[in-house]
């Protein structure tokens, strides 16, 4: 995957089933925004080699709107402001779209606890948190079969994460399949009961992947170089 | 008003905007004419308010006819007084007394034209003192003659308490006329009243466009304009200046969509003349295509304390397309506060790739990216006519992207 001829993340290889939640985790600038951008085909970001397949058809040069009808989500990590586009508005454009049941809304709306954002313009005047949760309800909102959440905890207080967190469950209990991104384990911790697999990008390579209980342990005690001068013999 | 005065001032330019030679119009003739309904029609549908046309609109006029008068059962009925300005000063007496007041005959050629050929064509409205007319008045001033020059002179007056929700537009079918709109309108608003004016341009290319407005709100008294124009002329200028005495409001909202080789000159100033006024500047300027907007505002502290705030911003989408931003606040007082913020810039592709990224196509997300920065939204106007703006702006923003 490359940003201009620069190359940012290689040898990847993660398989993603159905209401699976996976987690990558990494240090700053490891290649896992840039990631699940180049999965989403959002430009400059490029798969140069490789395939992004999804439900056995090859989507690796698809434009990201034709992604998202498939049911391919993401939540930005900086969403931009939007003035002059309602949240509550925006919402229910999607929820038009894409045929969502109005229970499954108002179970996402109360979970995340959004509902006094919707008269706001897109993520306009908001904190970091409200940003955040507002982000997440409007991605995992048309029940998509998969759902990249690009670090929904970072710059987030503890309330918000938690909230974040059952809102994740929910969305597994509903059929999506999740790969959250983070680099911190707070949140992870709070998911540990519904994670499949946490893997490891460290300088734009895949140098992990395992069980919560294998991987986190690890990192917490030796960090990420730690734990890469540790593994030696490179991915497990 | 010295008559020889004003015929000097037929050759005076206005400071602003392309001068524009006179003698390419026929101003001061007056033969008869017939409407053509089907291009009545047509112009209605390009201001958002088609269909049923005579039974909708309240005042229409077509070039120097009026052709629907619903507006005066409507008002009369309140007990307002509803004539054309002609009559208005013929039968009035005290209606001299607000005509060419706040504006004066000598300002420029298109105001000493109007004042000497335009025989006081337009309408006069007064509403008496608590008088609330909380239903919207359409009104609609068209062209459909070619090399026309229509001059018109508006005067309105909302007395003290009182209320007036006044809409019009102004349009030609959709294709070039080559004539000269100039509308004069003077607005009072007394103590404690309000006035709400909504106006829609649809006009065309080779049109030549100089509205003159000037408006003043005595104590307490509130005033709130929007103003959308959307389609190509050869140029428009206009720069409405709204006097606000103690404890007065105003909001001044404007929304200019360039195409075309068009010019626009589009500005807006207040001017706080009493204590604890307040006015508020916000305009949204979109030049596509080889289209150039000036887009002017200023606001005036006199006297404190007093606010003022102007936001002015540009979108530009074309590479020969031009915004010049030129706010302008001025005091002579400490007391006034007075901001601005002003920025130019294109359509974000990191909001594009938002949108994209939630199932938008790049064409549906630039038109909910155009559509949503020329929304002001304007709580003070009535709900049906605030609907006529989000209709108009929802047809400029998917025809903004084709």
């Amino acid at each position: 995957m490359a940003l201009g001829d620069r190359t940012i993340v290689s040898n990847i290889n993660i398989g993603v089933d159905s209401r699976e939640l996976h987690v990558l985790i990494g240090p700053n600038g490891s290649g896992k925004t840039s990631l699940l951008n180049a999965i989403m085909g959002i430009k400059p970001y490029e798969v140069v080699s490789g395939q992004v397949l999804f439900m056995d058809s090859d989507v690796t040069r698809e434009p990201p709107y034709l992604k998202a009808k498939r049911g391919i989500a993401i939540a930005h990590q900086l969403p931009p402001v939007l003035k002059g586009i309602v949240a509550g508005k925006f919402a229910d454009e999607l929820v038009r779209r894409y045929g969502v049941m109005r229970i499954y809304v108002d179970t996402l709306l109360e979970t995340l606890e959004v509902r006094y954002l919707l008269d706001r313009y897109l993520f306009d005047k908001m904190s970091g948190g409200e940003r955040k949760r507002l982000e997440m309800f409007l991605t995992l909102l048309v029940r998509p079969k998969v759902a990249l959440l690009d670090e929904p905890d970072s710059g987030v207080d503890i309330d918000s994460m938690e909230k974040m967190s059952r809102a994740i469950h929910v969305a597994l209990n509903s059929g999506t399949s999740v790969v959250l991104v983070t680099h911190s384990l707070h949140m992870i911790k709070l998911l540990r009961d519904y994670i499949k697999l946490v893997h490891v990008l460290y300088g734009g390579t895949l140098i992990l992947s395992g069980l919560y209980d294998e991987v986190v342990p690890l990192i917490e005690k030796h960090g990420f170089s730690g734990a890469l001068s540790r593994l030696a013999g490179g991915p497990h | 008003m010295n008559r020889d005065e004003v015929l000097k001032a037929l050759s005076k330019p206005s400071p602003y905007g392309p001068d524009v030679d006179l003698s390419r119009f026929d101003i001061g003739s007056s033969t008869p004419e017939s409407v053509d309904e089907r291009s009545v029609e047509r112009i209605t549908d390009r201001l958002g308010i088609s269909g049923q046309v005579f039974r909708r609109v309240d005042y229409l006029q077509v070039n120097e006819s009026v052709v629907a008068k619903a507006m005066s059962e409507k008002l009369v009925k309140h007990g307002a007084v509803v004539l054309p300005t002609r009559e208005a000063l013929r039968k009035l007496n005290w209606v001299s007394a607000y005509s060419w007041k706040l504006i004066e005959p000598t300002i420029d050629k298109y105001t000493a034209a109007s004042y000497l050929y335009g025989r006081e064509s337009g309408f006069f409205i007064y509403v008496p003192p608590g008088i609330k007319i909380m239903e919207p008045i359409y009104t609609c001033l068209f062209i459909t003659k070619k090399n026309y020059a229509q001059l018109l002179h508006n005067i309105v007056v909302v007395d003290e308490g009182a209320e007036l929700n006044l809409v019009t537009g102004c349009g030609v079918p959709d294709q070039p006329t080559k004539s000269l709109h100039v509308g004069v309108s003077e607005f009072y608003v007394g103590r404690g009243g309000k006035l709400t004016y909504t106006m829609i341009h649809a006009w065309a290319p080779e049109m030549v466009v100089r509205p003159r407005t000037a408006v003043e709100v005595l104590g307490g008294g509130e005033y709130v304009s929007y103003y959308v124009i959307y389609s190509p002329v050869e140029s428009l200028q206009t720069y409405p200046r709204v006097y606000l005495r103690d404890r007065a409001k105003a909001t001044l909202n404007s929304v200019v969509v360039g195409t075309g080789n068009s010019i626009y000159d589009v500005g807006s100033s207040v001017i706080l003349k009493g204590g604890e006024s307040s006015g508020e500047i916000l305009s949204r300027n979109l030049s596509k295509g080889s289209s150039v907007i000036y887009a002017r505002s200023r606001i005036e502290g006199a006297i404190g304390p007093s606010r003022g705030h102007i936001e002015c911003l540009g979108l530009i989408d074309g590479p020969s397309a031009v915004i010049e931003s030129l706010p302008e606040i001025s005091s002579s007082t400490p007391e006034a506060v007075l901001t601005h913020e002003a920025a130019i810039g294109k359509i974000s592709e990191e909001q594009l790739s938002y949108l994209m990224s939630k199932g938008f196509t790049e064409e549906e997300a630039r038109a909910a990216i155009i559509k949503g920065f020329l929304s002001i939204e304007e709580p003070r106007l009535p709900h049906q006519v605030m609907e006529i703006v989000k209709r108009t702006i929802e047809y400029i923003a998917s025809r903004a992207t084709g």
